[in-house]
């Protein structure tokens, strides 16, 4: 009898280890909105999410990969494309957004027309200007493959591919990319400190921009007007596309700023290339539409030091360890160390 | 002449005098016109029960709306879940008609949404009697010529649209 109770808690004992390592809450971080009862992680899961990830096969024409728009050098996002770019060079209208922090969003997109982190995927595979396939066709490909059908295996502890496992998978693995190792979070966690000028544009930041990118996410996942003049060959209205709802006219989702460094060009349609030119537009850029965002109806004031303290301190948002972490990178172990497909 | 006919049917449930005496588990149903053999839902009791109406939802409810990757009938492989906009379409209907002025005279209705002021999700209620079968009609005649293809052809997204016709297309259901 006592060697029954002993072998359990062995068994509890590794899980709740094996579960920590795989994903883990920072520290004074918020609990994450993704409902990982439904998807419990596992190494295998993960794995196969980011075979899926880096690979082509999710396209109608094999090139195109999840990567391709978001790579992780640029913090998962498509850097020098205003504009996100997918299969036979078509153009799409919206700039790719940065991917991090995801199991802390309650929707995706600009206009937050996918409601859950698993649903995302089916929006650029079916896209015609992105990946241009199905998720059919996708489930199809991958069913006739023998390096996915050992991979669906081990997560699955079945080899067929279905819509649901496909999608979980990749799921798996983009809930694994956190970013919460800056200089700001190490200064946070009183590692390392400020310099003067990172101090000073800290405080200006807490001033004038945190109520939209509060801490520690730096963003409230809503959506807002930012006062950006409407591109006339776009016309995006932005969230009212998704809810019909004239409130929510030019209203865009409020995206992080950390890794702000890497993930140029900036805003919905990636109209600006610097920070310099993001700070200039907070400061004497405002359009102002009914339905401006309060915090923008008067103007912020900074003086040209002041601003150049503010891209200082976001600077301080950037992540070494987050954009060159081995486990988030082409995993060309697996690609290339079984052979034929 | 009609090209798809696909809905879902969920939430089954039996009542007595308006009490609920039986719930299907995990009650959601891809019902396909040109797959006879998903027209036909049997349900089990381990225990008697005496009902006098059947009671479903026509659609997909908007907690499972937002739950995530699903399997089964509710795999997105199935056709009925939106990708441009997460959501599922309740009840999908294509085909031609002459008085339909779109490109190849051809209507769509994918009709959906489970989010105010556009929830589309439809509740019927049928009398019956207790039997070992129960025949449900769908009467899509009935449905059809209540339209006016010439105006309304195409219906893609939560609107008012969509929760309009959904309402008329839970009208349309019977039992003998």
């Amino acid at each position: 009898m006592k060697k029954v109770v002993l072998v359990l808690f062995c068994l509890i004992f590794t899980a709740f280890v094996a579960n920590n390592k795989l994903f883990s809450v920072p520290d004074n971080w918020p609990q994450p909105v993704y409902n990982f009862s439904n998807n419990p992680l596992s190494e295998n899961k993960i794995l196969l999410g980011r075979m899926l990830f880096y690979d082509p096969i999710l396209s109608r024409n094999n090139i195109i990969s999840c990567a391709s728009c978001h790579s992780p050098f640029s913090a998962f996002t498509h850097i020098d494309h205003a504009l996100s770019h997918g299969i036979n060079d078509s153009i799409g209208t919206r700039n790719s957004p940065a991917l991090m922090n995801l199991a802390w969003q309650k929707s995706f997109m600009w206009d937050g027309a996918i409601n859950n982190l698993d649903m995302q995927a089916l929006a650029p595979i079916t896209h015609t200007a992105e990946m241009g396939s199905s998720i059919n066709a996708v489930v199809d490909k991958l069913n006739a493959s023998a390096m996915y059908h050992e991979l669906f295996f081990k997560a699955f502890g079945d080899s067929v591919a279905t819509g649901e496992k496909t999608l979980k998978a990749i799921s798996q693995f983009m809930i694994t990319l956190i970013s919460s190792n800056s200089k700001y979070d190490k200064v946070i966690r009183k590692e390392v400190a400020f310099t003067e000028q990172e101090a000073s544009g800290y405080k200006l930041f807490q001033k004038n921009c945190s109520s939209c990118h509060n801490e520690p996410l730096f963003t409230t996942t809503d959506f807002a007007n930012n006062g950006l003049a409407v591109d006339t060959t776009l016309n995006d209205i932005g969230r009212m596309k998704i809810t019909l709802n004239p409130n929510d006219s030019l209203k865009f989702k409020i995206p992080t700023l950390r890794n702000i460094e890497y993930s140029y060009p900036y805003m919905h349609d990636g109209r600006f290339k610097r920070l310099s030119e993001v700070v200039n537009h907070y400061t004497s850029g405002i359009t102002v539409t009914p339905t401006l965002a309060k915090e923008l109806q008067h103007p912020i004031i900074l003086t040209a030091s002041e601003k150049v303290d503010v891209v200082a301190f976001l600077l301080t948002l950037t992540d070494q360890s987050f954009v060159f972490n081995p486990k988030f990178q082409y995993p060309k172990e697996v690609f290339f160390g079984k052979g034929e497909r | 002449m009609i090209t798809t006919l696909k809905f879902y049917i969920s939430q089954m449930q039996f009542l007595f005098d308006n009490k609920v005496v039986y719930t299907e588990h995990n009650s959601y149903h891809l019902i396909d016109a040109s797959a006879p053999e998903t027209m036909l839902l049997s349900q089990f009791s381990d225990k008697a029960i005496h009902y006098n109406a059947i009671q479903f939802q026509l659609g997909i409810d908007s907690l499972t709306n937002v739950a995530g990757a699903m399997g089964g009938d509710l795999d997105p492989t199935k056709g009925m879940y939106w990708t441009w906009q997460s959501g599922y379409i309740n009840f999908k209907l294509e085909g031609t008609s002459t008085n339909c002025p779109a490109r190849n005279h051809e209507f769509q209705f994918h009709l959906g949404g489970y989010q105010a002021p556009f929830n589309a999700l439809q509740t019927i209620i049928l009398k019956t009697t207790t039997k070992q079968t129960i025949k449900i009609y769908f009467d899509i005649e009935k449905y059809i010529k209540g339209l006016d293809l010439a105006k309304h052809f195409s219906v893609m997204s939560p609107n008012q649209e969509a929760v309009s016709f959904s309402k008329k297309i839970a009208e349309s259901f019977y039992t003998e």
